[in-house]
């Protein structure tokens, strides 16, 4: 067995170089799809090495029940709430980086390199194959560290920017760089504007970046390296012209850029499209007032018509930016589908940027209704595909569903976008975390607020809770939809539901949810009554453990109020047994609004007085009793009557003879009555006459025990 | 203990105990075992299966040594990083360039705080290893949710 190792190393070494062979003969064939007479093999078709893995998962989509790829596949790991699902995210990926940090820092232990195919080994460490450069440590650059032109390069096709100015800086500046490697890095710096970018590897955090909304000020750096190294380059050439005035006019320094395209212009440099299209989209920062503006921007187009230079989708792009810049207007408007037009005769398609500032332009939010969108969304459904070509074609899904959700409120339209962002490949398009829950706000508010309920359902279903965590706003709005379809079980659905999204500490949605829980409560089934009377009394709960997780602290917590107490109360007395366990939570809230624990009064006395009714009927009288005093200290009208009626109950007398009875002397009643009908008639003296029964009336305990 | 370390680079069967005199009254039944060590290994493919999952260890399988020591720098590796919380044997399943590494851990650090440890173990080992490195967790609330029986 073991004699057959060499021969195999041979085999191994013959196959490699038969696949290299192979290979190089792949590159010779010609190229193409089809047979050319249908009989011999058709031509190969060249793929790349991720193309199978492509076409094996187009076959499958997104499952939208399960959590993300991203998260952990256990219950444990499954983030619910959108905080969550953040700190999760990006907890993992601060554990890559630690993991990078240490692999940089300790480079010289990280020499190792697998060997595959199992040949022998040439030098000690580095004969991997194939070599992978993102398991290789990175270099740490600092003072002392020995630096070629090389690094230089490295560092510029890395994009690791504050390394290539200490490389650049190191290499002697300006004397030590060929003009060759001082172009591209003049390119990367004019790119980012010497600011280092996220790297392409930390996906999560570009995802969860904080949507900074680009500030439109004049950011460049001025004097800066870029600006050094342009000074430094002799001769200018074209590129480093075109190269500067695009990064000025990226980072809004618009003057500096039309005055050095002037000067390019003058010298005879030509100038290319690229450059034209970022004059364009800052034309507005030298010209005050609309018309003024119009004329510099056609004055730019005729100018670059007189150049020889032709427009592209990015220049109707860059003319559309500036002009949803101004402002809004009738004479905008007319500008802007004179431009559009003007592009559509040159065959140049708008992108989706282009379309997402026609939108800006046109769907203002005080403003005429104007549908632009139905016509933008019957461009986009027929083509073939959408291919990003520029950062704010993101913002166009967010946008379009937002005009669709605020601007024409139309249920039809939003299907139609969110049809086409599913469509194909098109997700990529949604941006980031914040611009995709944005989107999904207003989809999920158009819907509850136009679509028949099952469509809305349906959708609610499938986003929540793992593609999208309502925040408070849309879940007032989903309750609404609830309470508006009486689905008292989806109802009691979203107690739990705000519980695990971390929504339950607040009160205004919490006691929304009790209302509509109120209002559906009376004709559901028997068995969904008893769910929403658990989560009634679950919510009761829940505000008493926060409030005692928050004793310590110095803030006050947030109180349900007497109303939504008064409802919670109402819920859990709708039961007939005596010893359900409903009736201590009755007795619970009973105890609260006593205690001034809650805030206000209750806007329907009139649930506390029918409970109060009922618990005397079923033989609860000490529920009966502190729901009837409760009445009688805040003054309710109805505290008079409910006390008479209750007494008669539980007395199992007619109302004339309790009312003759309330009559006599408490020390008679005293001797005659169980005590909390005593505490009963004390209450219906203080709701008669605003004081105590009699002056020598001992304060008795109202919460005396309902013991019969 | 439930966990303790065999000395050896073989991928780690745990042995029944034996004992000499078989007397019923001398057993305490105090000591627990995961099922994986309560199986003898005649078991193996039975009621119980591999630890370390690779093609190496067939017949004329390539990288015998390379990997049986790859596998024990992960274990070790693991057992390292996710201190005190790992309750199981840890499962290594190589397909292609891929290595899976799978175990049952304990709830006792925060889920944040087992996703840092999660992103840092898996980049780590990749780049140590040169290949995709993926962890398959599964939490427990404690030890006592994976002992199978006393001795």
């Amino acid at each position: 067995m073991y004699s057959t190792i060499p021969i195999q190393r041979q085999w191994a070494r013959l196959a490699h170089v038969c696949r290299a062979l192979s290979s190089l003969e792949g590159h010779k064939l010609p190229v193409g799809g089809k047979s050319i007479d249908g009989i011999s093999p058709p031509l190969r078709i060249s793929r790349s090495p991720t193309d199978i893995l492509q076409a094996l998962a187009a076959t499958v989509g997104v499952d939208p029940t399960a959590p993300h790829y991203k998260y952990h596949d256990d219950p444990f790991l499954i983030p619910q709430s959108n905080y969550r699902k953040r700190a999760y995210a990006l907890s993992a990926e601060a554990g890559r980086k630690a993991a990078t940090w240490i692999r940089d820092e300790q480079a010289h232990l990280f020499t190792t390199r697998e060997w595959d195919p199992p040949m022998k080994m040439k030098t000690p460490y580095f004969n991997a194959d194939p070599h992978i450069d993102a398991f290789t440590p990175r270099p740490i650059y600092n003072d002392e560290s020995k630096v070629t032109e090389e690094d230089l390069l490295y560092t510029i096709n890395n994009a690791l920017i504050e390394d290539a100015i200490k490389v650049y800086q190191l290499l002697g500046a300006s004397e030590g760089v060929n003009d060759e490697l001082k172009m591209s890095l003049l390119q990367l710096l004019c790119f980012y504007n010497e600011k280092e970018p996220i790297g392409a590897e930390w996906l999560e955090e570009r995802w969860f970046a904080a949507a900074t909304r680009e500030r439109q000020a004049a950011t460049w750096k001025l004097g800066g390296l870029a600006d050094k190294i342009f000074a430094s380059m002799d001769p200018k050439t074209p590129e480093a012209y075109c190269t500067l005035i695009q990064g000025m006019a990226k980072y809004y320094q618009a003057e500096r850029a039309h005055a050095f395209a002037q000067e390019a212009i003058e010298k005879g440099v030509p100038l290319s499209t690229g450059v034209y299209n970022s004059l364009l989209s800052c034309v507005g920062f030298l010209k005050e007032g609309t018309a003024l503006r119009i004329d510099a921007l056609k004055g730019l187009l005729a100018e670059m018509n007189e150049q020889g230079i032709s427009p592209n989708a990015d220049t109707l792009t860059a003319c559309l930016r500036s002009i949803s810049a101004w402002g809004g207007g009738q004479i905008l408007q007319t500008f802007a589908l004179q431009v559009l037009a003007e592009f559509k005769a040159l065959n140049i398609q708008p992108s989706l940027s282009a379309y997402y500032y026609i939108l800006c332009l046109f769907c203002k939010e005080r403003g005429q209704r104007i549908d632009i969108l139905t016509s933008i969304l019957t461009d986009l459904e027929n083509r073939e595909c959408l291919e990003p070509s520029d950062a704010m074609d993101t913002h166009f899904f967010i946008t379009a569903i937002g005009v669709c959700s605020d601007h024409l409120q139309d249920i039809n339209l939003a299907e139609r976008v969110h049809a086409l962002l599913m469509k194909g490949d098109n997700y990529k398009l949604v941006g980031d975390a914040y611009k995709e829950s944005i989107y999904y706000r207003h989809l999920v508010t158009v819907t509850c607020r136009h679509a028949p309920f099952e469509t809305t359902a349906q959708l609610l279903d499938m986003l929540i809770p793992n593609i999208y965590v309502p925040e408070p706003s849309v879940m007032e709005e989903i309750i609404k939809t609830l309470e508006v379809a009486g689905a008292g079980d989806r109802l009691a659905e979203v107690w739990s539901q705000l519980v695990v999204f971390g929504l339950a500490k607040r009160i205004k949605i919490v006691e929304q949810l009790l209302n509509a829980l109120c209002q559906c409560y009376s004709y559901q089934e028997d068995e969904i009554k008893e769910k929403i009377r658990n989560a009634a009394a679950d919510m009761l709960k829940f505000g008493q453990l926060i409030q005692e997780q928050n004793e310590n602290r110095r803030t006050p917590t947030q109180q349900l109020s007497a109303t939504a107490l008064a409802n919670i109360i109402d819920l859990c007395a709708d039961v007939n047994d005596k010893d359900d366990p409903s009736w201590e939570v009755v007795g619970e809230a009973l105890g609260r609004l006593r205690s001034e624990q809650a805030v206000g009064v209750p806007d329907k006395p009139e649930i506390l007085a029918s409970v109060a009714k009922k618990a005397a009927n079923i033989g609860k009288p000490g529920i009966a009793a502190t729901a009837l005093t409760y009445l009688a200290e805040c003054g309710f009208e109805e505290a008079t009557k409910a006390c008479v009626e209750t007494l008669g109950v539980m007395l199992n007398r007619p109302v004339e003879e309790v009312q003759t009875l309330l009559q006599e002397p408490r020390s008679a009643l005293e001797a005659s009555l169980h005590p909390s009908a005593l505490v009963i008639a004390e209450a219906f003296h203080l709701a008669k006459t605003g004081g105590p029964m009699d002056s020598s009336s001992s304060e008795s305990d109202s919460d005396s025990s309902d013991s019969d | 203990m439930l966990l303790y370390w065999l000395p050896n680079f073989i991928p780690q069967q745990h042995y029944a105990e034996l004992s000499p005199e078989n007397t019923e009254s001398q057993k305490k039944r105090d000591k627990p075992l995961t099922y994986e060590m309560a199986n003898p290994p005649h078991y193996i493919a039975h009621r119980k299966t591999w630890n370390s999952w690779n093609t190496s260890n067939l017949k004329d399988g390539i990288r015998r040594s390379e990997t049986a020591l790859e596998d024990e720098f992960i274990r070790r590796f693991m057992n390292g990083t996710w201190h005190g919380l790992v309750c199981s044997e840890i499962i290594i399943k190589r397909q292609f360039n891929h290595i899976r590494v799978a175990a049952i851990i304990r709830r006792a650090v925060s889920p944040t705080k087992m996703y840092f440890l999660l992103g840092y173990s898996e980049e780590l080992m990749a780049n140590w290893l040169q290949c995709p490195v993926t962890l398959e967790l599964q939490t427990v609330d404690s030890f006592k949710d994976v002992v199978f029986k006393y001795i």
